[in-house]
């Protein structure tokens, strides 16, 4: 086994100094928080703030509840059965556990993009206005609008500006993912959970939506899970390590691959497990 | 790792080569699955090739070829024959009798009437029942009988030998006048003999009842009524058309007026008159004929053309329905003046002579089933065999000429099967299944179209019931409901499929009807409610508040509903008599005091009936048979929408509900689709709850409380009672094929709209 206490080896690994940005520190705020999912515990006492429109990756290795928790921010994990959790998750001071909260109502609030991209089987169109058709938007031009700004974002406009009438599924996949997004900003959350978005992707298409986590940054909080390093590096202002359920080690992008304080963080990042 | 307990390994060559049997099973294997499917076109094929060889025959036209022409006497006029033809005989001018071998024209016996001085003036021969009626110069009719007698000998050789027994002459006209021409009709109580002579150049038509009383034994005593005249009222007689029944009596005049009398028991009376061809250039009847039933005659113009009347049930003007004449059809014309109509005997066809040509036409259909040249020479008489297997027709040449006829189904044609067909005896043009009846003179109306009207009506109300419950409670099994009840909901359902149609034919007929039948407006009132109370209850508990509806499971709320949609439909239940007596109270037509019944207040206000087996009892319970196929494969479709489409919606804010319209049902329409044409397939094809549950009566109207009959329950009430190879057994094929291609056609098209749809929605 490799000493844990050697020196982070970053030569690989090109780091961006966390810009630091104006809003809550505390945005969004885990405390102690615990997650079963029936007899098996997935998350244990975790604790992290996560500030106003900065990019914070989650990383360590499968199973280590990453997921688990980025699915928790916008309750997804309801859908499991026999799950159970502790602590609570506050968004701008409101918990979302709170019983007056519609689960609905959260969901709008925190938007999420998954792994693996699922295009409804509609027209481009209609994807990415359904968060607006849901909320009972019927005005026509303003769907159009909203459809064409958000488009924008994704940096997909060009590609698809011509057939929006034309069926989602006919798109490449990294079109597909860019649509993903654009329907998940389509309806301006305040939040957007992106989940491995870049795992299916090759890397011209990663790079990509790599550049629009940049833009989007300036208007949304993101929190993305990934297991990819060097696009936790690239991307994030700051980085979560989890493992086995735990939080290991929480702080500034910079910090973290700089000079992590606990070995193991220092261990996963340089490669040598997970 | 241990190596050394490793086997060696193969060697290289056989590491890569590929076993024999392995290639072999792999070929032999793929070649019987080839044979399976390819098996399973064929079968399907082979039963549409059944279906069109038993149909085909009901398409071909009548085949008639001359077989055999007799020389016989020149002056014969008229003539008789043996059942099998074998030993025709001819009456020439002067009565004398004639009987010949048909195969080589050998003389077989003569006979001459003994009427002293008397003369023979008319002549009349039925060929089927061997009676000869010769009129006689002083207005009496001498009856002559013939009878084939056969005789068998040791060695089993028939041999025939004509008998023929002259009746004492009856004194039926005018003394002194020579009968013109003379009739026989058999009636239910006498027969009817009817002179014809000519008084001053007036017609004179005179005619006696015979009566003949059985004694206790040996000969009955025949009673001769006093002659009476009939039709003394009519200006002119060209022809007379007397029924074989007697009941009545059509006189056509030179003008072309018909006159038709009825018998009232004591007399002919006058019932109407009509001019067929009023209009046409020349009114007159060239020729006419009664077809067999005696109640339709068919009437040629001198130029061809034709016209069929009948007697049906009409409005009077004071309001009376009486059977009177009226025109049904027009035929196609004949190529010129008529010169006979002869009607066979079993059915509606009649040969039409007419500018030398003859035409076998089918009276009801109109259509022409066989066309052919006449003989030169005028004919004089012309009959049909009783087994409608040969025409035999004497010319003025003397010659005896006879076809063979080849006519299995003589009343089929499209029209019968598909076309709105006036038959005789009805007040209107009718499209009518009526298979069979007591009668041999009745006509079999074969019209598929109230069979296709009854498998469209069933499949109505059965889907109008199954396919909102069987789709919603698809989407909620798969949707909504907790999956360890959907585990135990859907072998549930499979099971409900599986159960026989039988015994929910047996059900419905013998267990809901009548228990339906008086509680009608409380069975409505209680599945009306069902909707409302579903929708109120939801809304109570979105009003509930959080705390109390977190002590219920997501998925579980169906724990809460049931009992209140029981509760609701108990309600209604019981409220049903009270709402029948506010909404549905009539006169009760037999004792005048007013009743609350739904039936009766449906028969009063809609006067359409009301009938105890109908189709709502039927779309019940066929949609309990349907339901279940329709629910597993929806629910299959459904719940195969990936989880992570589901997973999108709900994260962009879509409720549950939302998320299921827009996203779940649009990416399993194909399924859906599929589900439900194959629960149409099944409700279409569905025979045994139909037979058993509706009244199988041919009817033509979508009132839900009259019952109907498919063409399946058709095929499963009639076939075993239809003789094979008649036109009856293929007409029950022909609806066979009909609802072959029908569910062919429906799922091709629902196929092909499921390919589109999947192709639409298909998921990455």
């Amino acid at each position: 086994m490799p000493s844990l206490m050697t020196p982070p080896s970053t030569s690989r690994i090109q780091v961006r100094p966390a810009a630091e940005r104006e809003g809550r520190k505390d945005y969004i705020s885990i405390r102690d928080y615990g997650f079963w999912y029936g007899q098996k515990k997935a998350l244990e006492a975790i604790s992290l703030d996560i500030p106003e429109r900065q990019v914070v990756a989650f990383i360590g290795p499968s199973g280590c509840g990453k997921s688990t928790l980025l699915r928790n921010l916008n309750r997804m994990n309801d859908l499991v059965d026999g799950i159970r959790h502790e602590g609570d998750i506050t968004i701008n001071g409101r918990s979302i556990y709170d019983p007056g909260l519609e689960v609905i109502s959260l969901r709008r609030r925190v938007g999420m993009v998954f792994q693996k991209s699922n295009p409804f089987p509609k027209s481009i169109f209609e994807n990415v206005v359904y968060a607006l058709r849901v909320v009972g938007v019927r005005d026509r031009a303003l769907l159009e609008e909203a459809c064409e700004t958000s488009l924008r974002k994704a940096a997909l406009w060009d590609e698809v500006k011509d057939r929006l009438d034309d069926s989602a599924l006919g798109l490449s996949g990294g079109q597909m993912q860019r649509l993903c997004i654009a329907r998940a900003i389509a309806n301006r959350p305040e939040i957007l959970l992106m989940d491995e978005p870049c795992s299916a992707l090759d890397p011209i298409a990663t790079g990509k939506i790599e550049e629009l986590i940049h833009e989007l940054k300036e208007q949304f909080t993101i929190v993305i899970v990934t297991h990819s390093m060097q696009q936790a590096a690239r991307v994030s202002d700051r980085t979560a390590f989890f493992y086995l359920g735990k939080q290991i080690e929480y702080d500034t992008t910079e910090k973290i691959f700089m000079n992590p304080s606990q070995a193991q963080t220092e261990a996963y990042i340089s490669g040598r497990f997970g | 790792m241990a190596t050394t307990d490793e086997k060696p390994v193969p060697a290289p060559e056989s590491r890569f080569t590929v076993s024999p049997l392995t290639l072999a099973a792999d070929r032999w294997m793929g070649r019987l699955i080839r044979i399976g499917g390819v098996g399973v076109v064929v079968a399907v094929l082979g039963m549409l090739g059944f279906l069109i060889f038993q149909v085909f025959p009901l398409f071909v036209g009548a085949k008639v070829s001359p077989t055999s022409s007799l020389a016989v006497p020149a002056e014969a006029v008229a003539f008789g024959e043996d059942e099998y033809g074998e030993f025709p005989f001819v009456v020439r001018r002067d009565g004398s009798i004639l009987f010949q071998r048909a195969k080589d024209g050998t003389k077989l016996l003569e006979w001459t009437p003994a009427l002293g001085e008397r003369r023979v003036t008319a002549i009349r021969s039925y060929p089927r029942t061997g009676l000869v009626f010769l009129g006689l110069s002083d207005g009496a009719v001498q009856e002559v009988r013939v009878v084939y007698r056969s005789t068998f000998d040791d060695a089993g050789k028939r041999t025939v030998e004509p008998v023929v027994t002259p009746l004492e002459p009856v004194a039926i006209g005018r003394a002194g006048l020579p009968c013109v021409d003379v009739w026989d009709a058999k009636g239910p109580q006498s027969r009817l003999l009817l002179v014809r002579q000519e008084e001053g150049g007036k017609p004179l038509l005179t005619a006696v009842r015979l009566t003949e009383r059985k004694g206790l034994g040996g000969k009955g005593k025949v009673t001769v009524s006093a002659p009476f005249v009939v039709a003394a009222d009519a200006a002119s007689v060209d022809q007379v058309l007397l029924p074989s029944t007697a009941e009545s009596l059509l006189v056509i005049g030179r003008s072309g007026e018909v006159r038709a009398y009825a018998d009232d028991g004591t007399a002919f009376t006058f019932l109407q008159s009509f001019t067929p061809f009023k209009g046409a250039a020349d009114p007159a009847v060239a020729a006419a004929g009664l077809i067999f039933g005696n109640v339709s005659v068919v009437l040629v113009d001198r130029a061809g053309a034709q016209q069929v009347w009948s007697m049906y049930p009409q409005l009077q003007p004071d309001g009376k329905s009486l059977r009177r004449w009226g025109k049904i059809h027009e035929g196609e014309p004949l190529a010129g003046a008529g010169q006979g109509i002869y009607a066979a005997v079993g059915n509606k066809c009649y040969l039409a002579a007419a500018a030398g040509r003859l035409q076998l036409i089918n009276m009801t259909t109109g259509t022409v089933r066989w066309e052919g040249p006449a003989p030169a020479a005028p004919l004089r008489q012309v009959a049909f065999a009783g087994g409608y297997d040969r025409i035999t027709a004497l010319t003025a040449d003397g010659q005896l000429h006879r076809w063979a006829i080849v006519d299995h189904h003589p009343e089929s044609s499209w029209r019968t099967f598909f076309g709105k067909i006036w038959y005789e005896g009805a007040s209107a043009p009718a499209y009518a299944w009526q298979s069979s009846a007591g009668s041999d003179e009745f006509e079999p109306k074969y019209s598929l179209v109230p069979l296709f009207y009854g498998t469209v009506k069933g499949t109505f109300y059965a889907l109008l019931f199954a396919l909102p419950i069987a789709l919603t409670a698809a989407v909620y099994v798969s949707q909504f409901l907790r999956p360890e009840y959907r585990q135990v909901v859907k072998p549930v359902m499979e099971v409900m499929a599986s159960l026989p149609s039988v015994v929910l034919g047996f059900l419905a007929g013998l267990w809901l009807a009548p228990l339906v039948d008086p509680r009608l407006v409380s069975l409505f009132c209680a599945i009306g409610i069902l909707a409302p109370a579903a929708l109120s209850a939801g809304f109570l508990w979105s009003v509930l508040p959080q705390p109390v509806r977190r002590q219920v499971k997501p998925g579980m709320e169906f724990l809460w509903l049931l009992p209140f949609l029981a509760l609701c439909a108990w309600a209604a239940w019981q409220a049903g008599p009270a709402i029948e007596s506010c909404f549905f109270t009539v006169k009760d037509t037999a004792t005048g005091l007013p009743i609350a019944d739904f039936r009766e207040w449906w028969r009063q206000t809609t006067g359409a009936t009301y009938d105890s087996r109908n189709s709502l009892v039927v779309g019940f319970v066929m949609g309990f048979a349907v339901i279940p196929i329709v629910f597993t494969i929806a629910e299959d479709a459904l719940s195969n929408v990936p989880d992570s489409l589901v997973s999108g919606s709900l994260a962009l804010g879509a409720s549950r509900w939302q998320t299921v319209w827009s996203v779940v049902v649009p990416t399993a329409v194909s399924g859906i689709v599929s589900a439900v044409m194959i629960g149409f397939g099944r409700a279409i094809g569905e025979t045994m709850i139909v037979v058993m549950a509706t009244g199988n009566t041919a009817v033509m109207d979508f009132n839900p409380f009259s019952g109907m009959r498919t063409l399946s329950a058709n095929i499963a009430v009639e076939l075993p009672e239809a003789a094979a190879g008649h036109t009856h057994y293929r007409a029950l094929f022909l609806g066979a094929c009909c609802l072959f291609l029908l569910t062919f056609v429906l799922n091709t098209v629902a196929e092909i709209l499921r390919q589109r749809l999947r192709e639409r929605y298909k998921v990455v």
